[in-house]
């Protein structure tokens, strides 16, 4: 039994079942599970000198920090995608002891469960669609009036937003092609340039729950790299379906 | 299919360990009197523009 005292809460990892042998080797030594064979928490033990309130705030914005805290997190749940269904927690969550995990169980049975059973043998990809920002291809003549200049704004304008309607349709066809081959997915909010550092602006940042081996995604990607030369596709995953944890809302 | 190596961005972790998964009921803090649930509000810490930006700040 992991201790639990004064000085550490027990961090949840993900909700998971059936519990195997399988995953109880995986676990090792650091993690452990709070529940049934059938439906479990896996949690570590984790010093509140790192999580209490009073510190935690300062902790979220000291980067490397977070970047070890978060990537031991997702590592761990991924250690898990291979040997059960797992319903990844989100990052953070304390408990005091063991009773208080299984109290939060017992409370949440039936939702787990169908969570779980909504989950089992499916795995979530990401797919991120680019755009390099738009070089003018011709120079443009210099405005010689007064009015000149006033017709080419509006001009520019008109096409911008021209553009910027083609570029949502193609988007929002995307989308739908990507649907069609997985069981469900959401469009999320591009990142902004500020943090992904990339001189392409992220135009769709959505996200797909597939059939754990299905390529019928990947497939796809690639016939829509074909048809659209000018976006960059990029995939991710399989990662634990972090974003189908909660009922699709279609 | 494994598309990526497992070498991932904060921004994709920040993406899916910080602001989805289950999130447990009520944000309940330690030192609260017969509260045994410890859940710090995250996503309200998250959700604004200043830790995001900060998030990207100079290291």
């Amino acid at each position: 039994m992991i201790d639990s005292s004064a000085d550490t809460a027990l961090y949840g990892y993900a909700v998971v079942g059936p519990v195997s042998d399988e995953l109880r080797e995986e676990l090792g030594d650091g993690l452990e599970l709070i529940g049934t064979d059938e439906l479990a928490v896996v949690v570590g033990s984790v010093p509140l000198s790192d999580f209490g309130e009073d510190v935690l705030e300062k902790r979220l914005n000291d980067r490397e920090w977070l970047a070890e805290t978060a990537t031991a997190h997702e590592a761990v749940v991924h250690r898990l995608l291979a040997c059960t269904t797992v319903a990844p927690l989100r990052f953070g969550s304390l408990h005091r002891n063991a009773a208080s995990v299984e109290s939060f169980l017992e409370a949440h049975d039936a939702e787990f469960r169908s969570t779980l059973e909504r989950l089992r043998g499916r795995v979530e990809f990401g797919v991120k669609v680019w755009l390099e920002p738009r070089e003018r291809s011709e120079p443009r003549p210099a405005a010689t009036s007064g009015r000149g200049y006033l017709e080419q704004l509006r001009r520019d304008r008109d096409s911008a937003a021209t553009a910027q309607e083609d570029l949502d349709e193609r988007l929002t066809r995307i989308h739908e092609t990507l649907l069609r081959a997985g069981v469900a997915g959401r469009v999320n909010r591009p990142q902004p340039r500020e943090l992904t550092g990339a001189t392409a602006e992220m135009v769709l940042n959505a996200v797909y729950l597939v059939p754990a081996g299905d390529d019928a995604l990947f497939s796809e990607v690639q016939r829509l790299k074909e048809q659209h030369p000018d976006l960059e596709f990029e995939l991710t995953g399989p990662w634990a379906p972090y974003n189908f944890v909660e009922e699709p809302e279609q | 299919v494994t598309v990526t190596a497992r070498d991932i961005t904060l921004v994709e972790l920040v993406d899916r360990v910080l602001n989805k998964g289950v999130v447990l009921n009520g944000d309940l803090v330690l030192g609260v009197a017969d509260v045994d649930l410890v859940y710090v509000g995250l996503r309200l810490l998250l959700a604004s523009a200043g830790t995001l930006d900060r998030l990207d700040g100079p290291a």
